[in-house]
């Protein structure tokens, strides 16, 4: 499928709104030109009629056509841009989900290599990038072709051949000039694009790095690099925008020429007898109005190509136009059953990243209610990456994970999740409310059961003397709490879930010793009732009558 | 940073400041103020086009009237040459007119840039992270500074030439024929009026949908970070649902907008199209010679026709303006938004900290130092007194909160007194910094090392000081040795293995102050003693003044002295 296709199939699906839009345009354009020409040809024909040289004029025909196409082309004009724009506002609607389905479907993989803000940031922009496609490349390109069409049949009905030829070869000088500019444009703004994404990755260590730059009195060569950058930047889009305003300009002046030219031409004609003198200045008049449907050209084709770059980077990533397949992005938590038992056994097991040398290796062990396993060691042996296998979310490199007797890839999606709740190393919280954190994918807690939550680790009276309570926002990536309180918000949801395997990646991070000896004090029932495997670099602060598991390179 | 977190007062930024700030209309005018010739340019090209536009109408006109009655007395096609000299001039100067207009836009961006980067550096990181994270500083200079564009290329050209332009035709029109004249003076005025009463309604919506716009864009890319999170808590399905609600929520938004700006563009339309109309009927029926009153007897098939062609063009500047409206509806955003952030930090009327020479063994020294970020909330710091010899090596404990991160912040400049003294030893600038979450710069290893060092230190040395550090040269996480490159959020590199390479780069500065606040939190007790034993005792070789923020125990057990901070005052301090 190419990048052309794929607008296309993206588009039908409201075809019905786009294509009521263009026949809203052409209209437009038609009666603007139809304006235009009525007035010359009437004027001049009353010219010649008040000086007796024009005979049984009628004066109401075209006075009450000039109305008509006036009035036509103010209601065409604001029908077009309202329902054009309804079209291509749905569209968006369908792509954002579409684009959110696609990569909520990707491999796990996949998706997080899409961590990088800069592919986030593109991905957005690139959607909204495709609301030029319909209304301003596809709907002025279909619609000035028709109102050229009308105007050139009109000029070859009423005058000699060389009328329509000089309609159309301007239409044509037009589009031609316009292609060259677009594919001028086209090579450098994927070169600016570039640019822009590397003149942002400066920015973030300016600002982000600034405590080091300040402090190493290194400001000045950033700063100079960024001006440098800017100055490089502000050279190319200036270069770019005279281009563009330089075709605007030239394919007005093409128009105005070519209706002088038809002028020059009618008279000659209305010299001859060809032509009658109203429309020899009907075919000047009816050429120059064309200037409205022509002049939307060199912007149209210059913005074809940021469509199609946008069109391919999105489905480079796997987005369909269409939604077709109706299988859900994750199959309803309430499907499949959970085991009866969810024991997990784990044998011969080796984790890690490649083969040789793997992380960890030679684990076994199995999970009893009561039994908590704390797994200690220095960072970077692969703790987490244990997490991740015991989860589902890494295949093993060698030996297996069971649970309820049955491998754990081999359970749908669904139940594994149900059945294993993992709070990872990485705190991750959605940009909402408090309470639609701890509701996630359980909506119908009520409150009561949210407040017993954040009691239990101590986030209820801050929350409370706050004032907002449970409507409380967290803000993006949790800024409005301190790392702790992130943390223990967490927390509270995987108390919620009450999943019967509980793994747990530094539960207590950023909490001072009392708090976190308190919050586990008070959870500890809870965890002593399923199971649970919890990681951490401080084991002397859990029971000492919990199991250990202590984790050295190559093995256990 | 600052204690007390859950307080959603300090979350927009500097409160005491955004006051002081200039309205976004006046903030808007004094980037203008220094390249307004090119806005002058832009409105002599514009009114030297209506004059083309002017000469060209009377060329075409007298070239019709001349084949059409003439009778060959003259030939017509002096003046066809003539209109096409008026083409070219007319289109020549509009292009004149928007190229001036886009170099005043690039002109205005480019300095609001330099006063984003440079606002930067004054603030300093502390007042930095108040106003918003790296990520939307970045947005500011790169997107919102765009978003202005618009604004000065098209609609202060746009503006001086509504009346000029018209104003010039209108004049021309009157010189033929007044009562066309008065046709289409009357209806002019009424365009602004009306276009008045929808835009009043408008302007509300647009910001309305603006911060729609912002929060839809926020809420995808929140949810699309989240995946995992959602994945895990089986609430895949809702996320998606909540996407597609929030996106046609944002149609039914926007469409309204929408109509309103497009409604107000018919308004101007029809009745451009009722005065064209109407001067089109009127100049036919004076020609027919059915009117007897004015000036209508004497019109002649010139008159006439010049007034016709110069009817449209009156109305353009009046559709152009139109056009860009939007423009200063979405620079005034960015104006009310940028206005304050530019802002100087919170001027505390105090001088900056006071330079001590260089033979005094006091390196710094607080005598009574308050400071406050916000007039309402409880001061950071609170009447400190705190003198800091040459070469000792201090601890700064207490709770989250109380002040450790402020009191370094102090030391380093970073913050300002608002009342008391500083003073700092001449040789304590540059210093080196080490936050809880170092920030490695896009670059190789070798870069990020030698951020504080001269350019031609000998990589050697490099490899020293990284050893020093405990990072090993052949550590398979960097394979290309100094070469390996560092991506975006220390891409490659463990958590451990970046404040590694902070103190390596410190050890290289030659720095003779390192301040370090809470420099190994994130890192496991192993690597944290490890870091910090080798940390030390460097500094305790080279006589470097140390002061570290921290709250773990087996940090300041390793230091001589410790101070204790509690809810901004000084509980303690004892030598050991």
């Amino acid at each position: 499928m190419s990048d052309l296709s794929f607008l296309h199939r993206l588009f039908r699906r409201r075809r019905g709104w786009t294509a009521l839009a263009y026949l809203l345009l052409a209209l437009t354009w038609t009666a603007a030109i139809a304006l235009l020409a009525l007035s010359g040809w009437f004027i001049t024909a009353a010219g010649l009629a008040g000086a007796g040289l024009l005979l049984g004029l009628d004066l109401f025909t075209p006075s009450a056509g000039i109305r008509a196409a006036a009035l036509l082309r103010t209601l065409a004009r604001y029908g077009e841009r309202v329902v054009g724009h309804e079209a291509v506002l749905r569209v968006l609607a369908d792509l954002r989900s579409a684009s959110f389905t696609a990569i909520a479907r990707l491999p796990l993989e996949a998706q997080r290599r899409m961590r990088s803000g800069d592919l986030q940031q593109r991905l957005i922009a690139d959607i909204d990038t495709l609301d030029g496609v319909p209304l301003r490349i596809t709907g002025p390109l279909a619609a000035a072709a028709l109102a050229v069409l009308g105007a050139a049949a009109l000029a070859g009905w009423l005058a000699p051949w060389p009328a329509p030829l000089l309609i159309a070869g301007a239409a044509g000088l037009t589009l031609a000039a316009s292609v060259l500019a677009a594919r001028a444009g086209q090579a450098r703004s994927r070169a600016l694009v570039e640019r822009r994404a590397r003149e942002r990755v400066a920015l973030l260590d300016y600002f982000g790095g600034l405590a080091d730059l300040l402090a190493y009195r290194r400001t000045g060569p950033y700063r100079a690099d960024l001006e440098r950058r800017e100055r490089e930047q502000a050279g190319a889009v200036l270069l770019q925008e005279r281009v563009a305003l330089g075709a605007d300009q030239a394919v007005q002046a093409l128009v105005a020429l070519s209706a002088l030219a038809m002028l020059a031409l009618a008279l000659g004609w209305h010299e001859d007898g060809l032509v009658s003198a109203p429309v020899a200045v009907l075919l000047a008049l009816m050429t120059l109005g064309l200037n409205e449907a022509l002049s939307s050209l060199p912007g149209a084709l210059w913005r074809s190509g940021e469509s199609l770059q946008a069109a391919s980077r999105l489905r480079r990533l796997g987005v369909a136009p269409t939604d077709a397949s109706a299988a859900p992005v994750q199959s309803s938590a309430r499907s499949g059953d959970l085991p009866a038992d969810a024991a997990v056994k784990v044998e011969e097991l080796a984790v890690g990243f490649a083969e040789h040398p793997p992380l960890a290796a030679g684990l076994a062990f199995v999970l009893e209610i009561g039994q908590p396993l704390v797994i200690h060691g220095a960072s970077g042996r692969g703790k987490t990456t244990l997490l991740e296998t015991l989860a589902g979310e890494r295949p093993p490199l060698r030996g297996s994970v069971m649970l309820g007797g049955r491998r754990l890839e081999q359970w749908p999606e669904a139940v594994r999740y149900r059945a294993i709740g993992y709070l990872p190393q990485q705190t991750a919280l959605l940009d909402d409310t408090v309470a639609t954190n701890l509701r996630l994918g359980l909506p119908e807690l009520p409150d009561q059961r949210l407040w017993e939550a954040l009691e239990t680790v101590e986030l209820a009276a801050a929350l409370r003397r706050e004032g907002s309570g449970l409507a409380y926002r967290t803000g993006e990536r949790g800024r409005r709490l301190s790392g702790g309180q992130a943390r223990r918000l967490a927390l509270a949801r995987l108390l919620l879930r009450e999943p019967p395997v509980v793994l747990l990646d530094e539960p207590f991070a950023g909490l001072d010793a009392p708090l976190e000896r308190r919050i586990l004090e008070r959870i500890t029932p809870w965890l002593e009732d399923r199971r649970v495997v919890l990681v951490t670099h401080a084991p002397d602060r859990l029971p000492a009558e919990w199991n250990r598991l202590a984790i050295a390179p190559g093995g256990q | 940073m600052h204690g007390a977190k859950m307080n959603p007062s300090t979350e927009p930024g500097d409160g005491a400041s955004t006051d002081l700030a200039p309205p976004p209309r006046a903030f808007l005018r004094t980037l203008l103020q220094p390249h307004r010739h090119w806005l002058h340019l832009a409105w002599l090209a514009g009114a030297g086009a209506g004059l083309a536009t002017v000469a060209l109408a009377a060329a075409v006109a007298w070239s019709i009237h001349l084949a059409l009655f003439g009778q060959g007395a003259a030939p017509a096609w002096p003046w066809l040459g003539a209109a096409v000299l008026a083409v070219l001039l007319r289109h020549g100067l509009q292009a004149l007119r928007d190229w001036a207009g886009q170099q005043l836009a690039f002109a205005v961006r480019a300095d609001l840039r330099q006063r984003l980067i440079a606002t930067a550096s004054r603030l300093g990181p502390v007042h930095l992270a108040h106003r918003g994270h790296s990520g939307s500083w970045a947005s500011r200079y790169q997107e919102q500074v765009d978003a202005l564009a618009g604004y000065y290329a098209r609609y202060l050209p746009a503006l001086g030439l509504t009346i000029a332009v018209p104003a010039l035709l209108l004049a021309a029109a009157f010189s033929q024929d007044w009562v066309a004249g008065l046709l289409l003076l009357l209806s002019a005025p009424l365009i602004p009026v009306f276009m008045a009463l929808i835009g009043m309604g408008s302007e509300q919506i647009h910001q309305a949908q603006q911060e729609r716009q912002n929060r839809l864009a926020g809420h995808f890319l929140d949810r699309i970070r989240a995946l995992d999170l959602l994945r895990r808590s089986l609430a895949l399905e809702a996320a998606q649902r909540d996407v597609a609600e929030a996106a046609d929520g944002y149609r039914r938004l926007s469409m309204r907008v929408l109509r309103v700006a497009f409604l107000s563009s018919a308004v101007m339309e029809f009745f451009s199209a009722v005065a064209i109309g109407l001067v089109a009927i009127y100049v036919g029926f004076a020609l027919l010679g059915f009117l007897e009153f004015g000036p209508a007897g004497e019109l002649t098939l010139f008159s006439g026709l010049f007034v016709l062609l110069l009817a449209p063009e009156y109305f353009q500047p009046l559709r152009q303006f139109a056009q860009s409206y939007h423009d200063r509806a979405g620079a005034i955003a960015v104006g009310a938004e940028l206005s304050p952030l530019l802002q100087p930090p919170p001027d505390t009327g105090h001088p900056g900290a006071a330079l001590r020479p260089a033979s005094d063994p006091t390196l710094l020294r607080l005598h009574n130092v308050t400071v406050r970020y916000e007039p309402e909330i409880q001061p950071a710091l609170c009447g400190v007194d705190l003198d800091i010899s040459r070469g000792e090596q201090t601890a700064v404990v207490g709770p989250s909160g109380s002040g450790k991160s402020t009191l370094l912040a102090l030391c380093a400049g970073f913050v300002q007194a608002d009342s008391g003294s500083v003073a700092i030893g001449a040789d304590a600038r540059p210093f080196a910094w080490i936050g809880q979450r170092v920030h490695l710069f896009h670059g190789s290893l070798r870069e990020n090392l030698l951020l504080g060092a001269p350019a031609h230190t000998p990589d050697p040395e490099l490899r020293a000081a990284m050893a020093a550090a405990g990072l090993r040269p052949d550590d398979p996480t960097l394979p290309h040795g100094l070469d390996t490159p560092i991506g975006e959020d220390s891409r490659g590199l463990s958590g451990g293995q970046a404040q590694r390479v902070a103190f390596a780069r410190a050890l290289l500065s030659g720095s003779r102050l390192w301040l370090l606040d809470e420099p190994t939190s994130a890192l496991d007790p192993q690597t944290e003693d490890d870091l910090l034993t080798r940390l030390l005792a460097h500094a305790r070789a080279r006589e470097i003044t140390v002061l570290v923020a921290t709250h773990h125990e087996s940090v300041y057990r390793q230091l001589g002295r410790i101070v204790r901070l509690a809810e901004g005052r000084l509980q303690g301090d004892s030598h050991v």
